[in-house]
């Protein structure tokens, strides 16, 4: 049995009185990809903080690769790359020289800056300051600082926050990417697409709590309604059927239906992420 | 990819990017590039010798009091040749740094004093007044005297001195803005003077007539403003290092980009060691270059010299944590920056008016800095005499430094 890469249990912590985290417990395995899916102020960017030793959790336990969160150790952090939801790169420096200065926080002698620059697109632009550069490149820069010294734990903090959909998209392939080389991801996000597109497992965070963790299938399974949308022509208008795959009799009701020479589609109707998760918490995502 | 990292790798790697973005602030580079161009060409310009010239009115004329007691100085042993020579003296002239302005009248010199009437001095020699609330024009050829104290001895002061006659009064005019220390030299300036002709063998000595000295006793070593504003300008560079040091700090707080070093190997120590490292090294490098610029290092002064600029860099670099830790904006860093900066200023300004640093003045973080620099640059000050001095900069520094490591590490560990 795999060792998880990060171990979570019952840990705690707040901001003065505020509670923002209430006793997490979860795990993510090596070349796992664990969607961390809730609103802001969920608590899910206190948890990064936490695992990544930016801040000493008030209470339970916690270990990245085996090490305690608590044992400041430094072979910690040489371990684990970090993605944070600030753009917080060096603008007076060129693209090369940001990741070069990093690698050297690694003691990387010889850092694979053009390639990681090459994977997230932006190779062309290695020399240039920062400070030129678009809020998607940007954020394509940072995916690429958490890559530099090829992580075995990567903490991603909304990726994808406010880009367009083909940067989103690019980024994402990078993550599966890392993901694939056997990397463990703990993504947070309030994205319920990409939640639901790049992670093997979503944990839906509330108010500081795990309302529920599992694959984006179970938890569609076990929150959301089976049932099928079909639309027929009727005179000139359209008429919708809703049914319900769980009811007696569906099938053959389905079957009569596709069988129409009225029908014009048929679509499965099964529970978004964001549904699920106001049906747990009665809040949306956007929080 | 796990590895060990030394700390002294983690340290320079934070010191080379702490070169780089300094290099790439144009704001940074231009207050470096002000510092080590503008600080010594203004240098070169400044006066490099010292007009130590004293002018002071008496009245009556000296010549008038000496004629009326010849008598009386023949009395305490003064010879026909001596009295000749200070009949022949001309007084209108500076003697030894001494410029006499002789009023026969007591109430034209008050007036003049008190700046109601004004003197002006011809080319000639000859005094003339004018009275400013009248029409009257400038006179030709003369320069206008700057009189603020004058002294009015009664006509037979040299008769009643010799004589052992008590109840003596002479009177000390002065203006409201001269210091007290210069009044109260002028007051001794008489006394002396009465006891010179009352108590001596050659009660009159013109050739070896005592200096009149004001505050501390700096006969025969005057500084020049030249050398007076040389260890004002090394402080200029500490300051202005500092503002650029606790901007850079700012930065690196305001863009959280230390949050994203902190989740590396490094830790806040190293970040802490490599800014102090490089603000020091900073203002120590931009120290020694101006000071090399200017001139003023000696094979007896550079030890202490250095040791003072040292401390001194420390202690500003202290000053720029804590106001870089506190991650304003470029214009919101600048006005908190001159809350420390203009205290911390204050005592570089008593070099320009030596012995007049009030006590508040002496108490203040700088000041021993300061007057270290000035006693090794001026008076040839060394190593013992600046023990205490010293000790006093140092308990500054361990206080400023220990608030600016603290300040930036809780602001660090915040974000």
């Amino acid at each position: 049995m795999t060792e998880p890469a990060i171990n979570v249990e019952d840990l705690r912590f707040s901001y003065g009185d505020l509670e923002a985290v209430k006793g997490i417990s979860f795990d993510v395995k090596p070349g796992e990809i664990l969607g961390f899916l809730g609103p802001n102020g969920a608590g899910k960017s206190t948890t990064i903080k936490m695992l990544t030793g930016q801040v000493t959790p008030k209470s339970g336990k916690a270990q990245v690769l085996g090490i305690d969160i608590a044992a400041d150790d430094p072979n910690l952090q040489a371990q684990i790359g970090v993605c944070f939801e600030e753009k917080n790169l060096y603008l007076n420096m060129s693209a090369k020289e940001n990741l070069d200065f990093y690698a050297s926080l690694f003691g990387i002698k010889e850092p694979e800056t053009m390639e990681i620059l090459r994977r997230v697109g932006l190779a062309e632009r290695a020399k240039d300051r920062v400070h030129s550069f678009s809020k998607g490149m940007r954020q394509r820069m940072m995916i690429s600082r958490a890559f530099i010294n090829k992580p075995k734990v990567l903490f991603l903090d909304e990726p994808t926050d406010g880009l367009d959909p083909v940067t989103s998209a690019s980024i994402r392939k990078t993550i599966k990417e890392e993901a694939d080389r056997g990397a463990a991801v703990l993504l947070t996000t309030h994205d319920m697409f990409e939640a639901d597109e790049l992670s093997d497992r979503i944990a839906f965070i509330n108010d500081g709590e795990i309302v529920a963790l599992d694959t984006a299938e179970n938890l569609k399974q076990k929150y959301g309604t089976r049932s099928v949308k079909v639309r027929l022509r009727e005179g000139s208008g359209v008429r919708e059927e809703h049914i319900e795959l769980a009811d007696e009799g569906s099938s053959a009701k389905l079957a009569e239906l596709a069988a129409s020479p009225d029908l014009l589609t048929i679509h499965t109707e099964e529970a978004t992420l964001e549904a699920i998760f106001i049906e747990l918490t009665g809040r949306g995502l956007k929080g | 990819m796990s590895r060990i990292v030394s700390r002294p790798a983690i340290i320079r790697a934070l010191l080379k990017k702490e070169l780089k973005a300094y290099a790439r602030d144009k704001v940074y580079l231009f207050l470096t590039l002000l510092v080590l161009i503008a600080i010594p060409i203004a240098y070169t310009f400044l006066p490099s010798s010292v007009d130590e010239t004293i002018t002071l009115a008496v009245s009556p004329s000296v010549s008038s009091m000496v004629a009326d007691a010849k008598d009386s100085l023949k009395a305490i042993g003064a010879t026909d040749e001596q009295l000749a020579e200070l009949d022949d003296a001309d007084l209108s002239q500076e003697q030894e740094g001494l410029l006499l302005i002789e009023f026969d009248d007591e109430e034209d010199m008050q007036a003049v004093v008190e700046g109601t009437l004004e003197a002006w001095q011809t080319d000639g020699g000859d005094l003339v007044l004018r009275d400013p609330e009248a029409e009257e024009d400038k006179p030709e050829d003369a320069e206008k005297l700057n009189l603020d104290i004058g002294i009015a001895f009664p006509k037979d002061f040299i008769a009643d001195i010799t004589a052992e006659r008590s109840g003596v009064t002479v009177t000390v005019y002065s203006d409201a803005n001269v210091p007290e220390e210069i009044q109260g030299a002028m007051t001794s300036f008489v006394r002396e003077a009465a006891y010179q002709l009352a108590g001596q063998e050659l009660p009159v000595t013109m050739t070896d007539e005592a200096g009149i000295v004001l505050g501390t006793d700096r006969a025969g070593d005057q500084v020049s403003l030249k050398d007076k504003l040389r260890p004002m300008l090394i402080f200029m560079v500490l300051l202005m290092e500092t503002f650029s040091m606790a901007s850079l700090i700012s930065t690196e707080v305001l863009q959280r980009t230390v949050t994203a070093v902190l989740v590396t190997p490094a830790k806040t120590s190293d970040f802490l060691i490599a800014k102090t490292i490089f603000g020091t090294l900073m203002s120590l490098g931009q120290g020694l270059i101006v000071l090399l610029l200017v001139g003023g290092l000696t094979p007896e002064n550079w030890s202490l010299v250095l040791a003072v600029l040292l401390i001194g860099s420390m202690m500003f670099t202290g000053v720029a944590l804590f106001v870089g830790s506190s991650g304003r904006d470029f214009m919101g860093q600048l006005f908190y920056s001159m809350v420390f900066v203009i205290p911390l200023l204050i005592p570089s300004f008593s070099v320009m008016f030596p012995g007049t640093a009030a006590a508040w003045v002496k108490v203040l973080p700088t000041y021993p800095i300061i007057n270290t620099l000035v006693g090794a640059f001026n008076y040839g000050m060394t190593w013992s005499d600046a023990a205490g001095s010293l000790a006093y900069a140092v308990i500054w520094l361990v206080v400023l430094f220990g608030a600016g490591l603290l300040a930036l590490k809780r602001k660090v560990e915040s974000l």
